[in-house]
């Protein structure tokens, strides 16, 4: 445990070191928060609702939505397919530390200060803006919405590690993951709700992982997810966590057989 | 039981090729020819504890992916393997805390920061406990003189330095067995012999067994009797380093310092000369002629000084590489 321990400290060490990175990501998730925020409350200025979703509902969907891009959708694992490139995947395997574990303890590492900054762009935003932000309809919801959160970030980082492992396979496996995440974020919910897509899209969604990453865990967050959906959506949760459990690990354990250590 | 055992070691890439310039690359979108790269072909030896033995070969040789190998990098595509009684592949903790890979050209150290950080998180790594991890920095600061440098970021130290706190970071859970690939590319001279008084130590103090790859041959002729020489993925030779010399090249190189300054014509007749400005000639004697060679220089010579040396090492490396066995 020490050992995941130092690396975390030494993650936020190197992060605040270059801060370049941590500062334009802040301003990309302010800029995708401004334009969503002032798109649907124009939008639904003079209308009740859209698709069920009120102004004040919308809107806090919006808000929540940028919060777990923070929480969720971040992630550090895209450079494991140039450490695999380059070689330096050697270092790694050379000491005695899982390699999921050094790039989970990364990604945690990174999150935390990502959820940190969120959090304070978030109040100034509450506070000048004043934004309809309701809150869950129960403690409960509150609980299940924390649960359902967790178990998305366990979801995303098991994708994007997968991802990153099959850099074994594609040197250039940017543009797979460029084209995996745009298609990802939108069928997660990411920039609206899913259920405004038309039925037959939602249809081929609901057998996807994605919406549980964003769209389910705010569905239970705004009460549309009733108490009686809670244990569906947790469930297919730790299903596909399963899955993409079994897939990482396979594929890594192809991939180091393939593996070729170069530029050494 | 030896440290490590090679069996008909193998390893075979699969290397994609491409065609060249734009078109090439558009091609190769659609479709990709590969083909099979022998690195090893057959590679068997093995190496006793605390023994320092340097695997010679030109570039493309398969040392480094023999040493990737034993290191548990690379899955070996035939033969078998044992080094410090375990199979490197499967990478066992517990193995991976008993040997150290050491590459010339790779760092380990984290580039933003100090390398006391990387230090720390290796000691962290490797399970050391305080008591230990502070004992291991004394003994490799007062080895290497860290100390003035180990808080500056990574980034902003020079090679040679560089060089040292990676050795030191690969070293401070004491490993028994240690790997070493060009430690000394792009090092100065005077880097160069710190690293390989350091290498001496620890195999002298510390029995550590170590493995070198070097395209150095003062690291070869300073630290290692025993040398393997690999060629083509196969062992042309595996032996003392004076064997290998002795074997190799039938020959010893004769120097003379002359009073006065003599024709190259005359001195010719003493053998095939390697070297001459005047006062100073090199023949190349064949071993059994030598103390023959040698009166008959003395005697119708004005010899000032005479010496009888091995060819140096380079020559000897270059002509087993140009001749293509041993």
């Amino acid at each position: 445990m020490r050992k995941y321990l130092t690396l975390f400290i030494m993650s936020w060490q190197k992060q605040l070191e270059v801060r370049s990175d941590f500062i334009f990501e802040r301003g990309r998730s302010l800029a995708v928060l401004f334009s969503l925020y002032y798109l649907w409350s124009s939008l639904l200025t003079n209308r009740a609702d859209v698709a069920g979703y009120s102004r004040a509902e919308m809107l806090t969907y919006v808000i929540m939505m940028t919060l777990l891009r923070a929480w969720v959708l971040s992630n550090v694992t895209d450079r494991i397919p140039s450490e695999i490139a380059q070689g330096k995947l050697s270092d790694l395997l050379l000491r005695p530390i899982s390699h999921f574990g050094y790039w989970a303890t990364q990604d945690a590492a990174s999150k935390s200060l990502a959820i940190g900054s969120v959090f304070i762009e978030m109040t100034l935003f509450v506070f000048f803006i004043r934004p309809p932000l309701l809150p869950p309809p129960s403690v409960a919801a509150a609980g299940a919405f924390v649960l359902s959160t967790l178990l998305a970030m366990a979801m995303y980082f098991q994708m994007s590690y997968m991802l990153g492992v099959i850099g074994f396979w594609t040197a250039q496996s940017w543009g797979p993951r460029f084209c995996f995440e745009v298609f990802l974020e939108f069928s997660a919910g990411a920039y609206f709700p899913v259920d405004l897509l038309p039925e037959a899209a939602q249809k081929v969604l609901a057998w996807l992982p994605f919406p549980y990453l964003v769209f389910h865990p705010l569905s239970i967050y705004l009460g549309k997810a009733g108490p009686e959906q809670w244990l569906s959506i947790l469930g297919h949760q730790v299903l596909w966590i399963g899955i993409l459990t079994l897939a990482s690990r396979g594929l890594w354990g192809a991939g180091l057989r393939r593996y070729a250590a170069e530029g050494g | 039981m030896p440290a490590i055992e090679a069996q008909n070691l193998a390893k075979t890439y699969v290397v994609s090729q491409r065609g060249e310039g734009f078109t090439g690359s558009l091609k190769g979108l659609f479709s990709r020819e590969s083909r099979n790269v022998e690195a090893v072909k057959s590679v068997s030896f093995s190496v006793e504890p605390g023994e320092l033995v340097a695997f010679l070969g030109p570039n493309g040789a398969g040392k480094t992916t023999t040493l990737k190998m034993l290191s548990g990098l690379l899955y070996p595509t035939g033969g078998t393997l044992n080094v410090l009684g375990h199979v490197p592949f499967e990478k066992k903790p517990e193995y991976l805390r008993r040997f150290s890979f050491v590459m010339g050209q790779k760092h380990q150290l984290w580039w933003e920061l100090p390398a006391l950080d990387t230090f720390r998180l290796n000691a962290a790594i490797f399970d050391l406990d305080d008591k230990r991890y502070r004992r291991r920095l004394e003994e490799l600061n007062e080895l290497l003189q860290l100390d003035p440098l180990w808080n500056t970021p990574v980034k902003k130290l020079s090679l040679g330095q560089r060089m040292k706190m990676e050795l030191a970071c690969a070293l401070l859970h004491e490993p028994e067995l240690l790997l070493l690939d060009e430690p000394t590319i792009g090092l100065d001279v005077v880097m160069q012999k710190t690293l390989r008084d350091f290498v001496t130590r620890l195999n002298r103090e510390k029995k550590t067994t170590i493995l070198l790859t070097s395209h150095n041959m003062e690291d070869i002729e300073t630290l290692c009797r025993r040398v393997i020489v690999v060629h083509h993925g196969i062992i042309l030779f595996d032996g003392d380093l004076p064997d290998l010399v002795a074997r190799f090249v039938p020959a010893k190189q004769v120097t003379a310092m002359l009073k006065e300054e003599r024709p190259r014509s005359e001195l010719e007749r003493f053998g095939p000369i390697q070297d001459y400005n005047g006062l100073r000639a090199a023949w190349e004697v064949p071993r059994e002629e030598i103390s023959s060679r040698v009166s008959d220089i003395l005697n119708r010579l004005p010899v000032a000084d005479l010496t009888v040396e091995e060819m140096p090492l380079e020559d000897v490396i270059r002509r087993i590489f140009k001749e293509g066995a041993v």
